[in-house]
């Protein structure tokens, strides 16, 4: 498995669904090789739930993005074909286009077939391709998905926004939901504790959003409906987990709605910190502008907080409006405290959306039956 | 892109991701192609703001990007 970022290199969505994926694959039976970037603090190389993690250096940078792109794919070959001097693969699976060179080369070197999971698209990303480099990466991505025996994504809107913008053949496609550890959730927190810790009183609430900094991820209409929400809740926090290249943006944005005291940002925490974090919030707002699945709506839905997403790509197809979460209009501030404030004022309302959440994560998003997925695909692929 | 985000983007991507790597305010100005005391200002913002840190090498100063760094330029691309 090709990627680059793994635990505790932790980006987006990618990292957590290629550790998921490959543990639950090893459960199965099968051996599996990552092969990912260095990260300071973590080995070369290791052994983690049965997962053997390669950590390739990067000898020689340079200034540009896609030149660094293409020359961690060189040492990240060198590595594949190293490994297989010993060990004989049988798929090899890159996860988006940073890793399509290796990619692509390996399965010609090998002579196996090329799987590719396409998480998120940059015309996607960027809604729209408006710069030189969006268009290079949009090229890599077309160059990963025709060369890709077989195409994985993680929900129905991205596999039709695939089918349409490169066109690729319907059968291609398949669609892998991403995963989740429900274990994690099943502990004990001390919310009064969790809270303390961060300096809030107990008697507040929260309402959290957890992802990167980014505009893909709407933020700033969370931010925009901070003044609704704290008319009717004055009790109430906004906290913002992550970080991303608008962090500065986001926070003269929460100064100038008049609250910034009431806005916080964390940063990156720990999983751990997380963990604890999540499980004693009140709401989680996912105000995305676009989000091919939304893995942060499942760890909402397993951790037991009522779910407020936009209404866009996956996020529409894990969270049923009113039932076991708040669709909210995309880009709409306004859309985000009705959603935020109906929940914060009704314990009752809350309670049966969480109920409903937490009965469709167990059924219907464990990594068992995304891996189970994941191997029929590799299957087919084999067979072909 | 701000300068700041500019230089912590060129520091990636040239490697001075840990102590090791560190670089000093010429090299990153002939990297960045920005002049000096501009490096100076931008790196004391990112040191703030605990994005990169600064290490003693023979007597000269040289700065490398934390994780903290690397997370918030990865973010642009993933």
């Amino acid at each position: 498995m090709l990627t680059w970022e793994y635990p505790p290199r932790i980006v987006g969505g990618i990292s957590r669904h290629c550790e998921g994926l490959a543990r639950e694959l090893v459960r199965m039976g099968h051996t599996v090789h990552i092969v990912t970037l260095e990260f300071p603090g973590a080995p070369p190389y290791e052994e983690r739930n049965g997962v053997k993690i390669h950590r390739v250096p990067i000898e020689l940078g340079h200034p540009n993005f896609i030149v660094w792109t293409l020359l961690f794919n060189h040492f990240m070959e060198k590595k594949v074909a190293d490994i297989s001097k010993h060990e004989k693969f049988d798929i090899i699976h890159a996860h988006d286009w940073l890793v399509a060179p290796v990619g692509i080369i390996s399965k010609h070197y090998l002579r196996i077939p090329l799987i590719s999971t396409i998480h998120s698209t940059e015309v996607g990303r960027a809604q729209g391709l408006y710069s030189p480099d969006s268009f290079l990466i949009d090229g890599f991505e077309w160059w990963l998905t025709y060369e890709s025996k077989r195409v994985i994504v993680t929900s129905y809107a991205m596999k039709s926004e695939l089918e349409q913008h490169f066109r690729l053949p319907r059968e291609k496609v398949d669609v892998a939901p991403n995963g989740i550890d429900v274990s994690k959730y099943e502990i004990n927190v001390d919310r009064d504790n969790v809270k303390r810790r961060l300096g809030i009183d107990p008697s507040e609430r929260i309402v959290l959003f957890i992802g990167r900094l980014v505009p893909q991820k709407g933020v700033e209409y969370l931010i925009m409906a901070a003044p609704k929400i704290f008319e009717r809740h004055p009790e109430t926090r906004i906290i913002v987990v992550g970080n991303g290249w608008i962090k500065d943006r986001l926070q003269g944005l929460a100064y100038s709605t008049g609250y910034p005291h009431r806005i916080m940002f964390l940063g990156f925490l720990s999983d751990q910190d997380l963990t604890e974090l999540t499980m004693s919030s009140d709401v989680l707002v996912i105000p995305s502008v676009y989000e091919p699945f939304g893995i942060v709506a499942l760890e909402g839905m397993a951790a037991g907080v009522p779910v407020v997403a936009s209404n866009v790509g996956g996020l529409a197809e894990i969270i049923e409006h009113d039932r076991t979460g708040f669709l909210a209009y995309k880009e709409s501030p306004d859309s985000i405290a009705w959603g935020v404030n109906k929940i914060l004022s009704d314990p009752g309302y809350a309670h049966w959306l969480v109920q409903n959440a937490k009965r469709k994560v167990y059924e219907m998003y464990s990594w068992k039956a995304v891996a189970r997925r994941t191997v029929e695909v590799y299957e087919g692929a084999f067979r072909e | 892109m701000p300068d700041d985000v500019y230089l912590l983007y060129i520091m990636h991507n040239v490697g001075a991701i840990n102590s090791n790597r560190a670089l000093s305010i010429k090299e990153i100005s002939r990297w960045a192609s920005m002049e000096e005391q501009g490096v100076e200002e931008n790196l004391k913002r990112l040191m703030e703001n605990g994005y990169a840190e600064v290490n003693m090498d023979s007597g000269t100063k040289k700065y490398f990007i934390t994780v903290d760094g690397i997370r918030k330029i990865l973010s642009i691309y993933s």
